[in-house]
């Protein structure tokens, strides 16, 4: 009988995360597609509305749903709003991949003889593949440990088991058996990613002056596939805005206004903190991936991802268990920065050992015979040119961070209320109107982040034209 | 400056050797070539006297200084050398002064850039960032960077492969008379043979991990030591003959005495070497010309010996070109002769 | 790279300053673990501080979370009462030996079936399990949960089998008709295909959009539900017979930590929140029942005498892992 649970538990999360992994690349590699292929109108709100979705929480989004359609319910009901809120982490990556791609090679492709699907098949794909498979990999983590979508369309997936089960025992011991299916099942994927994405292939582009990409222009036919970009974000972004401001006109009770402003600036800076956390450990573990490779490389690689896969609340009650032995750190605000960087280390370290692979390892040679070694050219040379990469990091683990809700309720200090613990607040007695200036404020604060991901990086044009990109 | 003696050096990659008891010398302000095909070792050879790749037996020394002796060695920022990698190797996020004055320290930085910034003509473009450098400018605050630091030995490698012709002889001038007039001690890899010609002082001939000819430019290229070095570095025609039963060769423009065992062999001529003329005179031979490719400053004809009618030879003419397919001419040879035998056939 | 070191420096100073002022807490100040949320309780608080002087560090957070937490803390738990919105949560903290029998004095306030036979916990509010229905669509009012399993009610019932409120319904049922028993009646619920949501509230908004007629949920979850869409609601509270399991009363409770050095001012808050007064305040503002004997009861809802709530030692709803196992084996979760 329990044997037939598991399976059936397996099975759908299984299925959940493979199927929203695959709308997820549909919809992130289109718009990553159309982003930097086609001649869109109104400049940069079509990558802006389609990466904007990262700073809706999935429990704030899975609410509008169910307000504005009761009936909101099931496993394709959790997939639309999983696909919802992963696909920008796709549409991210992509866009960042191809621009880093040389358009000369396009061009060549195109002369010979190759049709345009091809030139995506055969020269576009296999420089994406890399980057791309790490960014679904993310997606996939994601829905193993999503909690807030899952338990209120009541899809019974690993994680909402495991509440389940805390909600039972009230501790760690039967959620850690369930726990450690998810484990498994996250070291399969992990090892399988790692088989996809083969010998991490350096792809060597020439020196000199990238040329400069040009964009199809395709008339009219632009509209309809500006629609796409609209419609998701109709579902994504329009839903949430317009349940949240309903809501709030219909029952505008005064808003605490002195709450709502030390919500804003606690998320502010635990998120802060947490990120900046992030990046320190994120660095040293980013170079050492980066440069070397091996069993133990790829163990640490495997533990931070599997630390990505696993719900909040385990982490945060190992956490509690870890912490609360040391009384005068235990519920501070150290305590949760170093939750959120062990949460969200994945994020991070994805992002800055990408960046230092690009880094052509002859500028470190050059700056060594000029005298510049260790830490010097470290902070002279790696650094700076690291830096974007750095900074996205930093941008992601900040936005997950601040909507992170159940380590947050666990290790915050006492009294410690961020945006997303009033949402909850508010929420776990179903004051929507009452969430809804807190969710609004933490859109907004998180749209701040997700606007810096999407501007065009021009370090990386940069570096591409001084061959950076090895 | 400082000369550069390199001894018995060999450096194995993944257990195999990619440079074999390689020997050179470079004497102090003297500028070197290494000269070689892709893939012969000259890059891992260059990496080794930067002090970027650890050797497994064999010595370096810079002047009297031993940077390198087995596996022991002086790590790359000790060593005080001027590294030119392959395309510049720029640091992308620093401009042209941050560049050239990355190695050098603050006090003397401000004075230093503006010296390197003149010698490199380069002053009006010092706040630009590499990418909006074209790739001869690249180059030269490559350059600029790497004499910066006042160093004891230049290592170019293929600074000009990147360039076009036009560009390249103009840069190759200029850094020439940068080196010389510095009397920095220089030593270049590279696979262009022009290039290592005209550059060099001394040309060491670079093959499977192994220095096969080393000396002044013009003594290797007119006395090389085998038909393959003959080739590597210019055009060579190369002519297969037979001994005879008179103990020598004949060809149809020299007679050769043969000394020692070699009973089958090549004949190197240079196709300058080959005197064109329409009239004709004593010691000339008579042909056809069946081939003209025309280059401005100089042409290159194909000719057919009507006393050698086997093979087709080649002669360099300079400019300008005054013959015609079909026409007769007259070939004298003016030069060495230059033998070497083949292993038996049998 | 300035601005970095500048970052750096700002959060690290942040971060110390922050936990030096909130990691000093001297002897007049309380730490409370609240599963009740801010929105049922923050005034109290509030008012306690004013009119005793003693500081609350408040924590809110979900009921199961926070005893999860509390047992993973152990004897470092830093706090100093648990105020839980079910018996069940208060009831697996005790059982770990982490809560102090309470004096006398409080314990004797509240009739037995709302305290902890231990006495290690005492019950602040009582909530009654009701079904919540559309009066327009239902003529014919289930007199017992067993009306339930009627196929004429297909598809039409909701129900939340992950909420706390429902498990410890079921966990009285099996109480009081055994395991046998209540596998048959939630098979035959099953069979009825009923609608499930995650949460009560979810549910009453369910029966007001029409989805479903009836719902078996908390009774003050229809003020609730009106309160936040701001305005009258379809959906009124119904009673099962006297008697019937499916009129549970629950309490949210409170109790006080072995480790706290502050007992006695714990007890004082817990002495504040069972005031007639304040009891009076839970009925009126939450529409929840008060513990205390003869206190007015919730406008327009029956007293706890005439509802007549089964006879179940609230004690034993702590574990839930039977429960679930049978909510699973009838594929409920």
């Amino acid at each position: 009988m329990l044997r037939d649970r598991t399976i059936e538990i397996y099975t759908t999360t299984l299925l959940l995360a493979s199927i929203v992994l695959l709308f997820s690349f549909i919809v992130g590699s289109t718009f990553a597609w159309l982003i930097h292929n086609v001649t869109l109108p109104f400049g940069s709100l079509p990558i802006i509305l389609s990466v904007l979705p990262l700073a809706i929480p999935s429990y704030v989004l899975t609410y509008a749903w169910i307000s504005i359609y009761p009936g909101f319910n099931g496993f394709w009901a959790a997939v639309l709003i999983l696909t919802l809120s992963t696909s920008p982490y796709v549409t991210l990556v992509a866009v960042a991949s191809l621009r880093r791609i040389d358009f000369t090679q396009v061009e060549v492709g195109r002369s010979l003889g190759l049709s345009q699907l091809a030139v995506l098949r055969r020269v576009i794909w296999p420089q994406m593949r890399v980057s791309l498979s790490a960014g679904l990999l993310l997606v996939f983590l994601y829905v193993l440990s999503d909690f807030g979508a899952v338990s209120l369309l009541g899809v019974n997936t690993f994680t909402r088991n495991i509440y389940t089960m805390y909600r039972a025992t009230f501790d760690r011991n039967g959620a850690a058996v369930i726990s450690l299916a998810l484990i498994l099942l996250a070291t399969l994927i992990i090892a399988l990613e790692f088989r996809l994405r083969g010998r991490r292939t350096v792809i060597k582009s020439h020196a000199g002056i990238v040329k400069t990409h040009v964009k199809i222009k395709i008339g009219w036919f632009r509209w309809p596939l500006l629609s796409l970009i609209f419609t998701y974000a109709l579902l994504a972004l329009g839903v949430p805005f317009w349940v949240l401001t309903t809501r709030f006109i219909q029952n505008s009770e005064s808003i605490d206004i002195t709450s709502l402003i030390s919500a804003t600036f606690s998320t502010v800076i635990a998120s802060f903190a947490g990120a900046t956390l992030a990046m320190v450990f994120a660095l040293p573990l980013g170079i050492l991936l980066a440069r070397r490779s091996g069993f133990i490389p790829k163990l640490a690689e495997s533990s931070i991802l599997l630390t990505h896969a696993l719900p909040g609340v385990v982490i945060g009650l190992a956490l509690v268990a870890l912490s609360s032995k040391f009384p005068w750190i235990y519920q501070t605000l150290p305590v949760l920065a170093f939750a959120y960087a062990l949460l969200f280390l994945a994020k991070a370290v994805g992002s800055i050992r990408a960046s230092l692979q690009r880094i052509a390892p002859i500028l470190n040679d050059v700056s060594n015979t000029l005298g510049i070694t260790g830490f010097a050219a470290f902070r002279r040379v790696t650094l700076p040119l690291a830096a974007p990469g750095i900074l996205i990091g930093f941008l992601l683990v900040l936005l997950t961070a601040m909507k992170e809700l159940p380590a947050t309720l666990m290790l915050r200090p006492t009294g410690y209320e961020t945006l997303a613990t009033e949402i909850w607040a508010a929420t776990s007695i179903s004051k929507f109107n009452e969430a809804a200036p807190y969710a609004l404020v933490l859109i907004i604060i998180a749209a701040i982040p997700t606007f810096i991901l999407t501007r065009p990086d021009k370090s990386d044009s940069q570096a591409d034209s001084e061959g950076l990109i090895q | 400056m400082t000369s550069l003696e390199v001894n018995e050096l060999t450096i194995h990659f993944d257990g195999r050797p990619i440079v074999e008891s390689l020997s050179i010398e470079v004497p102090s302000g003297a500028f070197a070539a290494v000269l070689g095909p892709s893939g012969c070792g000259k890059t891992t050879f260059l990496r080794s006297i930067a002090g970027l790749i650890t050797p497994s037996s064999g010595t370096i020394r810079f002047g009297t200084q031993l940077v390198s002796i087995s596996s022991l060695v002086l790590p790359p920022n000790k060593r005080h050398i001027g590294y030119v990698p392959q395309e510049g190797g720029l640091f992308p996020h620093l401009n042209v002064a941050e560049n050239i004055g990355f190695g050098v320290g603050k006090s003397e930085n401000i004075e230093v850039v503006d010296e390197m910034l003149n010698l490199v003509g380069m002053k009006n473009l010092a706040t630009r960032k590499p990418y909006q450098l074209s790739g001869g400018q690249q180059t030269r605050v490559a350059l600029a960077r790497a004499l910066a630091i006042k160093p004891q030995i230049v290592l170019l490698d293929e600074p000009f492969s990147a360039l076009d012709a036009a560009l390249r002889n103009e840069l190759r001038e200029e850094v020439c008379y940068l080196l010389k007039e510095r009397k920095t001690t220089a030593l270049m890899v590279t696979h262009d043979r022009e290039e290592a010609l005209v550059s060099a002082d001394i040309v060491a001939l670079m093959r499977h991990g192994q220095i096969l000819q080393y000396g002044s430019s013009r003594s290797v290229y007119s006395n090389p030591i085998s038909p393959e070095i003959a080739v590597s570095t210019g055009d060579v025609l190369l002519l297969k003959a037979e001994r005879d039963a008179s103990n020598s060769i004949r060809f149809a423009l020299a007679q050769i005495e043969l000394k020692g065992e070699i009973e089958i062999g090549q004949l190197v001529i240079r196709p300058e070497e080959l005197i064109v003329s329409a009239e004709p005179s004593a010691a000339a031979l008579s042909a056809i010309v069946s081939k003209v490719d025309y280059y401005g400053h100089d042409a290159v004809l194909q000719l057919l010996l009507d006393s050698w009618p086997e093979e087709e030879i080649t002669a360099r003419i300079a400019g300008p070109l005054g013959f015609n397919v079909g026409q007769k001419i007259w070939v004298t040879h003016v030069g060495p002769i230059r033998w070497f035998g083949l292993p038996d056939k049998k | 790279m300035r601005t970095i070191k500048a970052t750096i420096l700002f959060v690290v100073l942040l971060l110390t300053v922050t936990a030096c002022g909130i990691g000093g807490s001297d002897s007049q100040t309380l730490t409370v673990y609240s599963g009740r949320s801010e929105e049922f309780i923050g005034a109290f608080f509030a008012d306690f501080e004013a009119e005793s002087g003693i500081e609350l560090n408040v924590r809110y957070g979900d009921s199961a979370e926070l005893a999860a937490q509390i047992l993973e803390e152990g004897e470092n738990s830093p706090a100093d009462i648990f105020i839980s919105q079910d018996a069940g949560a208060l009831g697996a903290v005790a059982q770990a030996g982490l809560l102090k029998k309470l004096p006398n004095e409080l314990l004797s306030l509240v009739p037995a079936t709302f305290k902890a036979s231990s006495g290690q916990w005492v019950g602040l509010t009582g909530r009654v399990r009701v079904f919540a229905y559309n009066p327009n669509a239902v003529t014919t009012l289930p007199a017992s949960i067993d009306d339930l399993t009627d196929p004429s009610w297909s598809s039409k019932i909701g129900i939340a089998p992950t909420n706390a409120s429902f498990q410890a319904f079921v966990t009285a049922l099996r109480i009081i008709r055994g395991d046998e028993a209540t596998k048959n009646w939630l098979t035959k619920i099953v069979a009825n295909n009923p609608k499930l949501f995650e949460k009560n509230s979810q549910i009453v908004e369910a029966i007001d959009a029409g989805q479903i007629q009836l719902g078996l949920v908390n009774h003050y979850y229809t003020w609730e539900v009106s309160k936040a869409l701001g305005r009258e609601i379809n959906v009124v509270n119904g009673f099962f017979g006297p008697g019937d399991a499916g009129n549970l009363i629950n309490v949210s409770g409170a109790g006080v930590f072995n480790t706290s050095k502050k007992q006695t001012l714990a007890n004082k808050l817990i002495e504040y929140l069972l005031a007639e007064k304040n009891q009076k305040r839970f009925v009126s503002e939450s529409h929840e029942y008060s513990v205390l004997p003869n206190v007015i009861t919730p406008a327009g809802q029956p007293t706890l005498k005439e509802i007549g709530a089964p006879v179940v030692n609230l004690d034993s709803l702590k574990d839930l892992k039977q429960t679930q196992e049978l909510l699973i084996k009838v594929g409920l979760l």
